[in-house]
């Protein structure tokens, strides 16, 4: 008696189950959030990459969208800090949405990635290259399609030692999250060829970022006069550093890291200061070649006009692509079921080359670039020139 | 030697920008007895107010008046738009609450300065600008090895002749000393005859304008400018006025000039990430053995 009864419960509920769950309407889209710094100090990496996700989010939907339904992206804008970071994931959780693009800014992105794999939503990194996000403890929800920091430094130090020639090394950070990040590798990198006494680190001090004058520290570069001087920090402050640089007689090869060659770095130092500098980067937009690149590019020069000003950028809709491609393998856009297909992913070519992660959430095989200004204040590729 | 003179000139370079918007917090504060946070904006608002001068007017005014014409062209408007806009926050934000105490005109003050900030970030979009390159003079000159851009020597003359000007002004002539007496106690300074109005007048309209053009010179010499430039501007040259004695004038100058002078030391010969740290613990340092600042007077408790 007491069985049955149980029995009759078990499958009433079962039934009431099926029944709502056939009654909602299927949603007509598949919602993914895009978590981007629209204001303060990276507000023009999160326009471009808010452009670039519509784009990519635009060639899906005309391939049909992913298991038939179209995709819609959701922005929010974090405002380039910490604080508001935390409040805009909370947004997008509360919104019920199970994917995301988040964001630029490893220190912004941070709080963000705690409150979404809290939550259970996967999260993807665009713009976010400390090493601490991945390595520091485990987020089973939490993936990037940048690479990381010491894939750079490392990147550095056998380009400065190799290729450069360089004696006398000076690194300059920010003391942020960030740049500090790549001094400390840069620094760690560089350690065998100190010990051997092939190279000496002249400097490593940081600046103070979101000032205007840093002739005191040119000043000290001058004086110094090392072979490399690598800066470690954004293009705001580098444009600056690079034009009094130059002014005061400063002659050494100036080095910025990834987020430094950016039409506003241009901009704001001017063609004299910037030829002749070399940047390291992952490849970047103008020189991205394989097929997915140039049906991107034509789409997004198409609507915009213009090619996207970032790498970063590009990441973004990178991250969309890398999403519905684990959406598709997982047959849904259950959490569980994308992170897992996000990590057994073997196939997914992005618009950055192929795409795969790590068990951890890394990119697995990004590679790395030189670039030099030219006497026109253009970018060429420098080293390696495959 | 080399680098101790250049690093020597390149904080009076820094100090002339503090010590520029200092004077302005130093003169409403001894008037008002009011920290005016907006002041920092103002500065910010100055800079915007040159950038769009040069940015419309490039090809004409250029062409008309030359290149230094132009940037005079542009410090002059800013300077004139800038004062206007003190007396605007005067006479908006701040009489209107005068007579309700300390607090509420603080909060007044704190209120505007996150208007102006904004309302830049609205009408110039949050993102960098770039004083336009041709616009600039782009000169520089060598003195055997230490090189200094036109710029920036134009920017260090014309601020400290100015200093000397308000300098003069303000302890060398009858309307200076009664600024100075309305400073010291309005109340008699009122019964005296002095019409507190006019004094009101010149400190929220020559205050903000010097902010201005220390922020048309902050373009020019470094190229790029932001809508929250004045709140790291504005601590800065409030701590300057702190330094110097708050309400003073000369102080302020002095103070703000010793704290350019300080940071690119500390920064050249020490250590660039612990400057900050440096500065403001010899700001506590001199603030304990003299509470009213470097050349501020005692004054006398009122009883």
């Amino acid at each position: 008696m007491k069985k049955t009864l149980i029995w009759l419960l078990i499958s009433v509920l079962t039934v009431a189950l099926l029944i709502t769950g056939c009654a909602q309407k299927p949603a007509e889209t598949i919602k993914i959030g895009l978590q981007v710094p629209l204001t303060g100090d990276f507000a023009a990496e999160g326009q471009w990459a808010k452009q670039c996700a519509d784009v990519a989010a635009d060639l899906i939907n005309q391939k049909g969208g992913v298991l038939g339904k179209k995709v819609e992206i959701v922005v929010a804008d974090d405002g380039s800090n910490p604080k508001d970071s935390s409040l805009t994931a909370q947004k997008l959780i509360s919104q019920g949405l199970k994917e995301v693009i988040a964001s630029y800014g490893s220190s912004v992105t941070a709080p963000a990635a705690d409150l979404y794999d809290a939550n259970k939503v996967v999260s993807v990194g665009y713009g976010c290259t400390a090493v601490r996000l991945t390595m520091e403890k485990q987020r089973p929800y939490f993936f990037r399609t940048c690479g990381r920091d010491d894939t750079q430094s490392e990147f550095f130090a056998k380009f400065a030692v190799e290729v450069l020639k360089a004696k006398r090394i000076a690194i300059m950070h920010d003391n942020q999250d960030y740049g500090k990040g790549v001094a400390d590798d840069a620094k760690r990198f560089l350690q065998p060829y100190i010990d051997s006494g092939q190279v000496e680190l002249v400097y490593f001090d940081a600046i103070t970022p979101h000032e205007s004058d840093y002739s005191a520290v040119v000043s000290q570069i001058k004086q110094i006069n090392p072979d490399v001087w690598f800066f470690t920090a954004y293009y705001a402050e580098a444009a600056l550093l690079i034009k009094q640089a130059r002014q005061a007689g400063v002659t050494c090869t100036f080095v910025g890291n990834n987020s430094v060659p950016t039409p506003e770095f241009e901009k704001i130092a001017g063609v004299d200061a910037i030829k002749g500098s070399i940047h390291l980067n992952e490849p970047m937009p103008q020189f991205l070649k394989s097929p997915e690149a140039i049906e991107f590019m034509d789409a997004y020069k198409a609507k915009y006009n213009e090619i996207p000003g970032s790498i970063w950028a590009v990441y973004a809709a990178d991250a969309l692509n890398a999403l519905v491609a684990a959406i598709k393998n997982a047959g849904s856009t259950d959490p569980d079921k994308v992170a897992n297909a996000m990590r057994t992913m073997t196939d997914a070519k992005g618009i950055t080359g192929p795409m795969m992660f790590t068990d951890r959430g890394d990119r697995k095989n990004i590679p790395y670039y030189a670039y030099i200004y030219n006497e026109e204040g253009k970018l060429e590729l420098y080293w390696p020139k495959d | 030697m080399r680098m101790l003179l250049e690093q020597f000139l390149n904080g009076l370079t820094i100090g002339s920008f503090y010590a520029l918007v200092a004077m302005g917090y130093s003169m409403v504060y001894g008037v008002m007895k009011l920290i005016n946070f907006a002041h920092g904006d103002l500065f910010a608002l100055g800079s915007y107010l040159g950038y769009t001068v040069l940015v419309i007017g490039a090809g004409w005014i250029t062409q008309v008046f030359g290149i230094w014409g132009g940037v005079a062209v542009a410090i002059t408007a800013a300077m004139i738009g800038i004062g206007i806009a003190g007396l605007v926050v005067e006479r908006i934000a701040y009489r209107p609450v005068y007579k309700a105490g300390r607090l509420p005109i603080v909060v007044s003050a704190l209120g505007m300065s996150i208007f102006i900030s904004n309302g830049i970030m609205a009408i110039w979009s949050p993102r960098f600008q770039a004083y336009p390159q041709n616009a600039i003079p782009s000169g520089i000159l060598s003195f055997g090895d230490i090189r200094i851009t036109l710029v920036k020597l134009v920017t260090l003359l014309v601020s400290l002749a100015l200093m000397a000007f308000i300098y003069w002004l303000v302890e060398r002539t009858l309307f200076g000393a009664a600024v100075r007496a309305t400073a010291l106690d309005r109340d008699t300074a009122t019964l005296m005859g002095i019409n507190f109005s006019k004094i009101i007048l010149f400190v929220f309209f020559v205050g903000p304008a010097l902010g201005a053009m220390a922020g048309v010179f902050a373009g020019l010499n470094y190229g790029r400018i932001i809508f929250n430039l004045g709140w790291g501007y504005g601590l800065k040259a409030f701590t300057a006025t702190i330094l110097g004695g708050i309400g003073n004038i000369p102080g302020a100058m002095i103070g703000g000039l010793l704290l350019g002078v300080m940071e690119s030391l500390f920064e050249g010969f020490v250590s660039g990430a612990w400057k900050s740290v440096f500065v403001f613990l010899v700001l506590i340092i001199i603030l304990i053995v003299r509470p009213t600042g470097l050349i501020g007077e005692k004054i006398a408790e009122k009883v």
